[in-house]
């Protein structure tokens, strides 16, 4: 590959080297590829995301053209998956904040159209009838159409259903039939050939099968299922210029509110109902809910109480370990350093389970163990105060690697003089380290530390998995748990304990939450900032 | 320079046009295909390729016991038919279908369970199923579980429920009553052979014929028969009765306060309990463990026990190309003996078939079978999933002792109820103009302000007095806190808004009739 010189000649560089050539064809292929996904995306109607892919498209394109931006190319994967995966997701996040997209309302309103238009009725003294299949043999040149069926009423009397014809009901060998069955279906009809339902329903599309009228304008029968025939009508009549349907059965008018068909008085709604946009509906849902009426104050004292001390004890053994390895004279420091990493090494899904083993209070190895120690063992599942104790020890566990491997970093960077000189001057060991260590510790941790506190503020998985956020509150209006944070309880309100998945509702709440930890998080760094000053003075 | 720039770009715009070109011929033909409303005109499909192949195919998601013996149907069924099938297997098949459909790439048919209908059915995604004459080959309870809102949704292959497990070295007898458990159980325990009479998994589904046994339920019927999410049984007397006994039996030691799923089913593999409600789904880590056992039906207290029931079947996809196609081929290929008695083979699930159900030669499947007889389908409503977590934890609370099984119920009904009826539901207000001058709510034209909702009277009206300063105003009336729906003058909706007005400071009273929908507005 072609050494890439940092050129002051701009123009210079447009040489057809190796490396010009590699990044032409590497541009072509990647803008052929975005060319393809976004005319697949039109195709699909998918407007938002192919707006999206163009966008990224064109700025890897220019990057990788422009000689300026050049430089910038090792970033387009980056500014890719971004877009892809953190900024169009938000976007969507919000989008669908204001619909009512979830459960009953999934499809569009095309489709929820077309689905309403097809359900059909048997309007009053209509017939249905099971169906046999017959193709003739010349195909669509026959006079009647390429079909024929044949009807079988209730009573088990056949009729010979040709389309534009009256049904003609016949005896074995009349007309055109010749021998029946024993179900009563001829065997063969003349200039015919019998079909299985299957072998029908496969040689066309659905809507034009179904389109058919076997029979006379006054007793004509459609296919209405793989086994029945019937003189049905549409049941619902769309008119597009009101957007109204009308029942034809009953005579009921339906008028789009808020994505679903309704009658006047709103008793009556047609299935199903259709994404749409329902404005500051979800926010407004969200506030009436059980969901404010509820736990709410308790959750979330116990949500920043959990953020917190999360972090303090996290931050507290990993900063005591690696002050203590800091030492250069500690003995079988690499070992022992490597062991210590390890919780950090496995993935947090498995250990929070493995925990959820260790703790459980009838067999699990702690409880046992306690309990043949000193005879008893807290109840980590059922007690309250013990649970809460559980979630942060696990949290411990999980956490305090990485501030190890943080403040080990951070604690050779203290320049070994200031110790010097504060020996001197008589500082002991508790003042070196409050002084000095601590002080000069923060300013390269803090950010790291509101880092910390968003991520455990929104810790679901530790909660849901390790206690699904229970022991239950008892004697709570809505359904929360006590170690439940707000995400958690939000959660089970929005999908667990509802009826089906409301995303509308969910990314309203999840725009909520935003806000919560977005104003926390800024606090904190106005925070973290004023240690910036505090270490200028040192 | 500059031209030579150019060169480049137009030279690469027209190598990116080349190489999308079949891609783009590809995505226009899929296009025209799927294209719904025009008729599909499958002659202009690209002329001369694979004309003789088959074109059309069935597309069927299923779990990894089920797609094996589907996929084995799929040479037989192209041989037959030239209609090729794709089984795929699917993890978790409701999910991925709410999301796969609506974007039309749902399979043709999904198999999954019945109390799933209410969901998909209330979003559209399903297609009712006509089995027509071929209804009579099935079991009456598994039609029913697979009916919903008056339609047939799917055609069952497979029930399940649990069934009492006893082990037959210690119990020569099944019980007939929870009292004969109680007492077998706590003689075992004086004897030392058992640590507990019995062992709860902790799950309300599971402790469910314990429940019933006392005459619970979750919701009551309506005169359909159809379950009616209004009447939340989850504080009935029969709950409190079996939750009142639960607490008794832990008191006195009989029941384990430990409630695990694994850990109830250990101990009765283990022979430290001498009894368990399970289903057939632990029949294979059961028989694996040695224990001896045998399969009863629930005991009775006030009434017999009795199990939810789950049916399992093939459902169809509303918005599948070929409909006519999945259900010929549901009907006519798959509802036969042959198919249905490997399902039943690979399942450990009593078959929804008549004549494999009879021929079932497992002596376990039976017994399971008739434990079943008697069994609660498990509600398909949407409603059933406010009920679960609630129920959940109303339980807990009982079996940690925390509260009487009476408030622990209470609460949980309530919490339900909430969730079923929505925050405002029942809300009759009269937004509008005035809200904000009364004082009674902080802004005007809100159908959510508590301040001015309207109270019902025992004339069946509902009526609100408010004191305003002079003025003209406006008002509508609006139901459960919302616009949704909301009527104007004449009782229409989304009418014209009533006025009013007020010459001096005075009060207005709001009379509303709910038959009419009528307001009536007095001004004194």
């Amino acid at each position: 590959m072609r050494q890439v010189k940092p050129q002051v000649g701009g123009e210079e560089a447009e040489r057809f080297t190796l490396g010009f050539i590699t990044r032409i064809l590497v541009t072509i292929v990647l803008d052929a590829a975005a060319i393809w996904f976004v005319s697949r995306l039109i195709t699909n109607e998918d407007y938002v995301l192919a707006a999206a892919l163009s966008i990224v498209a064109i700025i890897i394109s220019i990057i990788m053209l422009r000689h300026k931006a050049y430089p910038l190319r090792w970033m387009s994967i980056g500014i890719f998956f971004m877009f892809m995966f953190s900024i169009y997701p938000i976007l969507f996040t919000v989008y669908v904040a204001f619909t009512n997209f979830g459960d009953g309302h999934l499809l569009d309103k095309d489709q929820a159209i077309t689905q309403i238009r097809r359900v059909r009725y048997v309007p009053e003294g209509g017939t249905s009838f099971t169906w046999t299949a017959f193709r003739a043999l010349d195909g669509d040149q026959n006079e009647f159409g390429e079909y024929a069926l044949w009807l079988k009423d209730r009573e088990g009397v056949g009729y010979l259903a040709l389309p534009g014809q009256p049904l003609q009901r016949l005896g074995p060998g009349e007309g055109l039939a010749g021998e029946f069955d024993r179900n009563g279906i001829p065997l063969e009809i003349a200039g015919y050939e019998r079909l299985n339902a299957i072998t029908l329903a496969a040689s066309g599309a659905d809507a034009e099968l179904r389109e058919i009228v076997f029979g006379s304008d006054t007793d004509g029968v459609q296919i209405a299922s793989a086994q029945t025939a019937s003189q049905n009508k549409a049941r619902y009549l769309y008119d597009p210029a009101a957007d109204t349907f009308t029942d034809q059965q009953t005579g009921d008018i339906y008028t789009a509110v808020d994505g679903t068909y309704v009658t006047a008085d709103g008793l009556k709604r047609l299935t199903p109902g259709f994404q749409s946009f329902v404005g500051l509906d979800n926010f407004r849902r969200f506030f009436q809910s059980p969901a404010l009426r509820g736990p709410l104050l308790r959750i979330i004292l116990w949500n920043f109480a959990f953020a917190f001390l999360s972090v303090v004890t996290t931050f507290a053994l990993g900063l005591t370990i690696a002050y203590i390895y800091n030492d250069p004279a500690f003995p079988g420091k690499k070992i022992i350093q490597s062991f210590l990493i390890i919780p950090y090494t496995i993935p947090s899904l498995i250990t929070i389970l493995i925990w959820r083993g260790l703790m459980n209070p009838e067999v699990g190895i702690i409880n046992v163990t306690l309990r043949n120690l000193i005879g008893s063992a807290p109840d980590w599942f059922n007690n309250a105060t013990w649970a809460k104790v559980a979630i942060l020890l696990v949290n411990l566990w999980l956490g305090y690697p990485y501030f190890m491997l943080i403040c080990s970093g951070a604690l050779q960077a203290i320049p070994k003089d200031i110790y010097q000189a504060a020996e001197v001057d008589g500082a002991n060991a508790w003042q070196r380290f409050q002084k000095i260590t601590l002080p000069l510790l923060l300013v390269a941790v803090g950010p790291l530390l509101v880092a910390s506190f968003t991520f455990n503020f929104n810790n679901f998985n530790l909660i849901f998995l390790f206690i699904q956020g229970g022991p239950p509150i008892a004697g709570a209006t809505t359904r929360a748990g006590h170690t439940d944070i707000l995400i958690s309880y939000v959660y089970n309100l929005a999908f667990a304990g509802g009826r089906g998945f409301d995303y509308g509702l969910a990314s309203a709440v999840t725009i909520l939450i935003f806000f919560i930890v977005a104003t926390i998080t800024l606090f904190q760094f106005r925070f973290t900032k004023m240690w910036e000053e505090v270490s200028e003075n040192v | 320079m500059k031209k030579k720039l150019w060169l480049i770009v137009s030279l690469m715009l027209l190598v990116s046009l080349v190489l999308t070109a079949c891609g783009g011929s590809s995505s226009n033909n899929t296009s025209s295909n799927t294209g719904n409303d025009t008729v599909a005109q499958p002659t202009t499909a690209p002329a001369a390729t694979t004309a003789p192949a088959s074109t059309t195919s069935i597309t069927i998601w299923a779990d990894d016991t089920r797609a094996p013996i589907l996929a084995e149907l799929a040479t037989a069924f192209e041989a037959a038919y030239n209609v090729r099938l794709v089984v795929e297997q699917v993890a978790d098949i409701r999910d991925q279908f709410v999301i796969a459909a609506p974007a039309g790439e749902g399979p043709d048919i999904l198999l999954g369970a019945h109390d799933w209908l209410g969901q998909l059915v209330a979003s559209g995604l399903l297609e009712p199923i006509d089995l027509g004459d071929k209804a009579d080959d099935f079991t009456e309870v598994s039609l029913l579980g697979f009916t919903y809102a008056g339609e047939l949704y799917g055609m069952p292959y497979a029930t399940e429920n649990m069934a009492f497990f006893y082990n037959t070295s210690m119990v020569p007898t099944p019980p007939q009553t929870w009292d004969e458990v109680v007492a077998i159980g706590t003689a075992l325990q004086e004897a030392g052979t058992v640590t507990y009479g019995l062992a709860l998994t902790g799950t309300t589904y599971d402790a469910f014929p314990l429940q019933t046994a006392f005459g619970g339920y979750v919701f009551g019927r309506d005169a359909n028969g159809n379950y009616n999410p209004n009447d939340i049984g989850i504080d009935s007397p029969g709950m409190i009765a079996a939750g009142d006994w639960i607490s008794e039996q832990i008191a006195s030691g009989f029941l384990s306060n430990n409630v695990d799923w694994d850990t109830a089913h250990t101990l009765f593999e283990t022979g430290q309990v001498p009894f368990l409600m399970a289903g057939p789904w632990a029949l294979d880590r059961i028989r694996t463990s040695g224990v001896p056992y045998a399969i009863t039906n629930f005991p009775t207290a006030t009434q017999p026990g009795q199990p939810f029931a789950g049916v399992q079947g093939f459902m169809v996809n509303a918005l599948s190309k070929n409909v006519l196609l999945a259900e010929a081929f549901l009907t006519e290929f798959v509802a036969t003996e042959d198919v249905m008695v490997k399902l039943y083979q690979s399942g450990n699930r009593p078959s929804a078939f008549k004549s494999v159900l009879e021929a079932t030669a497992d002596a376990d499947l039976a017994a399971f079978g008739e434990a079943g007889e008697n069994a609660v389908l498990m509600p398909a409503i949407p409603e059933m999933g406010a009920v679960w977590a609630s129920w959940g934890d109303g339980f807990t609370l009982i079996i940690q002792g925390q509260q009487t099984a009476s408030e622990a119920l209470t609460v949980a009904a309530n919490q339900i109820r909430d969730l079923v009826a929505g925050a405002l539901a029942g809300m009759v207000n009269v937004p509008g103009s005035w809200q904000a001058a009364s004082g009674a709510c902080p802004g005007d034209w809100s159908p959510d302000c508590e301040g001015s909702a309207l109270t019902l009277g025992d004339d069946g009206l509902y009526t609100g007095t408010f004191t305003l300063p002079a003025g003209d105003y406006e008002a509508k009336v609006a139901l459960d806190g919302s616009w949704a729906i909301n009527y104007g003058v004449d009782g229409k909706q989304d009418g014209d808004n009533y006025q009013f007005s007020l010459t001096a400071d005075g009060s207005v009273t709001f009379t509303y009739d709910p038959a009419t929908y009528l307001l009536e507005i007095t001004v004194e």
